[in-house]
């Protein structure tokens, strides 16, 4: 089985997903973003994804929504949730269902490698 | 001898001529032919007789018979033919010739021309004759009496008066007894006086007419001199003034009863005072007035002076009823009843009444209605008499009379008590309104503009701090207002010169530095025309106008509470807002480490980096300003807003609430609309409220779209508007007007004061703010605000006109 190495950032907010994916890749990390959960589901990124780091809320499909479906396509990908919204009771649901994290922004620089690093290892 | 005779006799200076003892004539002269123009042998014998006038000529023949028998000398006048028709009178004289023995042998005659003698005799009698007619005929008594006073010549109307001759009285006339005995000293020593000065007299005095009735009479006497001056006889003229005399006497006592009734007496006085007049023109009468109060079937006795007590005493009270009475059927009738003769009379025969005027000794009752000038009864008039008598004329008419000032007297105290009666509620209606005025602290006045007149009642003058004595002027007016709203008043009182309507709020600046608020309101009265009167309110709003600052600050209070409440529904959302480019900056600012700690730095990397922590820095922090500028409580300010721009900021501010609530944003705003002049704050927190509504409307919709559509427009009237549409739950027609009541609320943790906030924001501005339901699902909430002429809450105006209505409501506390 192939090492996916690809970590996917799905944010409809452009600072993240300008500013997390060059982080990540001053890591050495492959990183793609994409403007919503759509756009992800219907990329070829989606096989080769081995860390998901997804926004909470956005227009159209949300974060528990992607996490929803990819469980029942059986897409068994780690996720790492990152959410601007300080609200606590969609914490514990996502960690439920097999989410790696669940980080609120703004979260530091070794909180997002930690977690990306954990679900990386567990793919 | 005998033509020598002949010739004498022919030259006498008459008519000559001769007869023989039997009367036969037996010669004329020629004169006599000459003037008869006969020849002499016509005349002879009986043949003169033709020429005598036909209607002289019998006395003439028989007084010539007599002279014959008589045998003496004797004369006749008659008159007698000339040759040309003419009569003129002669004197016929006959003388007898007689022989020794004494017998008759002829008659010698002279027949002389006395024709202008008698003539002028005549005229004298013709004169005479004249004279005695008119002194017949003066209407006045006139007599001649000698100068010590006997009677001497009276005219016909004196002795028919007296009823006595002129020889009767000069016989002995019994002069003093022909005075009333009351009279005649007066006029003896009138007399007396006159006589011996020779002066004029003039009295009144009564004497009895050949009737025995005593008449007034005006006795009026002069002397008349002779020659020497001496008096030779007194003349003197009397004229019957009774009628005039009674006349006068009734008008005084009519105008004695007018005055009373016009200085308001009493009417038992006047009625009383009516009776005893009545009862001094007419001896022998015993008056009587009853009276009938509206409404009643009773009498009440109003006078009767000279009626026995007990009579008056059975009278007062008495049913009225037309059997009982002549003044009861009087009443009935509203016309006069007489009873001439009690004993006589039938229509009594079965009352009690005829029994008690015999009791009384009144044997007659003359009843009169007295009558309203609306012909209603108020009473009765009554004369009584004891001997049983109808009224003559003359006292039919003195009855008619004082009936109808009885009347009068009646109906002005009527009146008078009406009036009184009238006073007294006017004057209780006015305390009532001083008193209503002193509560509700509200004067009125009247002012005519022109006359500088002001008619002002308690109140007002309270509220001005005038004592009620004072007359008011413009100046002291003006002297009174607050110096910053003097100049609003100097308008006011510009255009109510020329007859504009007022309302005003302005303020008084009392003696005691003491401020009040007061709230006028004037309008011209219409039926004045000619130049501007104005009839008007003024209210002493200073409590209103306090408990509306307090009113003021609590709704800033609450306005206050009502933003917090409704940032803090967007705490989870702003926090996002403000996390969402923290995240971006720390992220950005950690990667900028890493490419600045590479080997080699990478330096491009890193500017664009620190590029991108400085935008989102940026972003954060117009969040945070937002956020502050709508946290702040700041006094209200006036300033022009772009409603595009205002709600542009607040959807900035609420979007990411808006999407967290999956509520899909659209906003159709309309270009170029003009600013509008209010508090950007309020009116931010009047969308935000409307859009924070709209989206917890939609709360519990799953399905159908959660659409929000804000839109700005101009409305019909040009102001500029904006709507909020949501596709949410809608209201029930029947609450659209509860919605806008403070703590109505339908939401479980809604405190009730956003919409109500909103509204009285709105109405500040002087716009409106309503809902509609929509067609679709869901409701439309608008406002719309007037451009530029906005007004921010809070701000004294000091005095304003009825121009701006709603604000002069709001300070009144009417909102």
């Amino acid at each position: 089985m192939v090492k996916r190495k690809l970590v996917s950032v799905v944010d409809d907010d452009e600072s993240v997903r300008e500013s997390l994916p060059d982080l990540l890749r001053s890591f050495g990390l492959e990183v793609e973003p994409f403007a919503c959960a759509e756009a992800f589901l219907a990329s070829a990124s989606l096989q080769r994804t081995g860390c998901l780091i997804l926004d909470v809320a956005m227009p159209g499909m949300t974060g528990p929504e992607l996490q929803q479906e990819l469980n029942r396509r059986k897409h068994d990908i780690p996720i790492v949730f990152v959410t601007a919204h300080s609200v606590e009771r969609v914490r514990p649901q996502v960690l439920q269902r097999g989410a790696v994290a669940c980080l609120f922004k703004p979260f530091s620089e070794t909180a997002i490698l930690e977690a990306v690093n954990t679900a990386l290892g567990k793919g | 001898m005998e033509i020598e005779l002949s010739r004498l006799i022919e030259a006498l200076p008459g008519l000559v001529w001769t007869a023989r003892p039997d009367g036969r004539a037996d010669f004329v002269n020629r004169r006599w032919c000459e003037y008869a123009g006969t020849r002499p042998e016509q005349a002879i014998g009986h043949g003169w007789r033709s020429a005598i006038h036909p209607e002289d000529r019998d006395r003439l023949l028989d007084r010539w018979r007599a002279i014959l028998e008589s045998g003496q000398p004797g004369e006749v006048e008659a008159r007698l033919r000339r040759h040309d028709g003419a009569y003129r009178w002669f004197l016929f004289s006959a003388a007898p010739l007689a022989d020794p023995s004494g017998r008759v042998v002829k008659w010698c005659g002279v027949a002389t021309d006395v024709d202008e003698r008698v003539r002028a005799e005549q005229a004298v009698r013709a004169r005479e004759a004249q004279f005695r007619s008119i002194f017949d005929g003066l209407p006045v008594l006139v007599t001649l009496m000698t100068p010590d006073g006997g009677l001497d010549l009276a005219n016909r109307h004196f002795l028919e008066f007296f009823g006595v001759s002129l020889e009767a009285w000069k016989e002995g006339w019994p002069n003093a007894s022909s005075f009333h005995p009351e009279d005649f000293p007066v006029v003896h020593e009138a007399w007396r006086r006159s006589a011996g000065t020779g002066e004029r007299y003039d009295l009144e005095a009564r004497r009895r007419r050949a009737d025995g009735v005593y008449r007034w009479m005006r006795l009026r006497g002069f002397p008349l001199r002779g020659p020497q001056g001496q008096i030779v006889s007194w003349c003197s003229l009397q004229t019957d003034i009774d009628d005039a005399k009674i006349a006068e006497a009734k008008l005084a006592a009519e105008k004695r009863l007018l005055e009373l009734v016009a200085r308001g007496v009493p009417p038992p006085v006047v009625l009383e005072a009516l009776c005893r007049q009545v009862e001094a023109l007419a001896p022998g009468c015993f008056c009587s007035i009853l009276l009938v109060a509206p409404g009643q079937e009773r009498f009440l006795v109003g006078a009767g002076p000279s009626l026995p007590d007990s009579y008056n005493a059975i009278l007062h009270g008495k049913t009225i009823d037309p059997g009982y009475g002549p003044c009861s059927l009087a009443v009935a009738l509203k016309a006069p009843v007489i009873t001439a003769d009690l004993q006589k009379d039938s229509r009594w025969a079965s009352s009690v009444w005829p029994p008690l005027m015999a009791e009384h000794g009144l044997a007659s009752c003359w009843s009169m209605p007295i009558l309203s000038s609306a012909q209603d009864c108020l009473g009765v008039f009554a004369i009584y008499r004891c001997e049983p008598e109808a009224p003559t004329a003359g006292e039919a008419e003195l009855i008619d009379r004082f009936t109808n000032l009885a009347g009068i007297a009646i109906e002005r105290a009527q009146a008078d008590a009406e009036l009184k009666a009238r006073e007294a509620e006017l004057s209780q209606a006015y305390r009532r309104l001083t008193e209503a005025q002193r509560l509700s602290k509200t004067g009125s006045f009247t002012w005519d503009v022109q006359a500088d007149e002001h008619n002002w009642s308690e109140e007002i003058r309270r509220i001005f701090g005038f004592d009620a004595r004072t007359k008011v002027t413009m100046a002291m007016i003006q002297a009174a207002i607050h110096p910053e709203d003097a100049p609003a008043v100097e308008a006011v009182i510009g255009r109510a010169v020329e007859g504009a309507n007022f309302d005003l709020v302005f303020r008084i600046l009392g003696s005691g530095g003491a401020l009040r608020y007061a709230h006028v309101v004037a309008h011209r009265i219409e039926e004045i025309t000619d130049r501007p009167m104005f009839i008007g309110a003024l209210q002493d709003v200073t409590e209103n106008k306090v408990a509306e600052e307090a009113l003021n600050r609590a709704r800033d209070d609450l306005a206050h509470v009502a933003r917090v409440t409704a940032l803090s529904a967007l705490t989870a959302s702003i926090a996002h807002e403000v996390n969402q480019p923290l995240a971006g900056i720390i992220t950005n600012a950690s990667t900028c480490l890493r490419m600045l700690a590479a080997d080699p730095p990478n330096l491009d990397g890193a500017r664009a980096t620190a590029q991108r922590t400085i935008r989102d820095g940026n972003r954060a922090s117009e969040v945070i300003q937002r956020l502050r500028a709508l946290f702040a409580r700041k006094s209200p300010a006036t300033e022009p807003v772009d409603m595009n721009d205002a709600a542009g900021e607040v959807l900035a501010l609420s979007s990411g609430e808006l999407q967290r609530r999956h509520v899909v944003l659209r906003t159709d705003f309309t270009d170029g609309l003009p600013a509008v002049s209010g508090d950007r704050v309020q009116l931010q927190q009047v969308i935000l409220n409307l859009i924070l509504n709209a989206a917890d409307a939609m709360g519990g919709v799953d399905d159908r779209a959660r659409e929000l559509l804000v839109a700005t427009f101009r409305d019909e009237m040009g102001h500029v508007a904006l709507s909020v549409r949501d596709t949410g739950v809608g209201i029930e027609p029947q609450n659209l007007q509860k919605l806008f009541d403070t703590f109505y609320t339908t939401k479980a943790e809604g405190m009730g004061i956003g919409l109500s906030v909103s509204r009285s924001i709105v109405e500040s501005h002087e716009g409106r703010l309503w809902a509609t339901v929509n067609e679709g699902p869901g409701a439309t909430f608008s406002f719309s605000l007037p451009c530029g002429s906005g007004r921010a809450p809070g701000e004294n105006p000091g005095a304003r006109t009825t121009e701006g209505k709603a604000a002069a409501r709001q300070m009144l506390g009417k909102t």
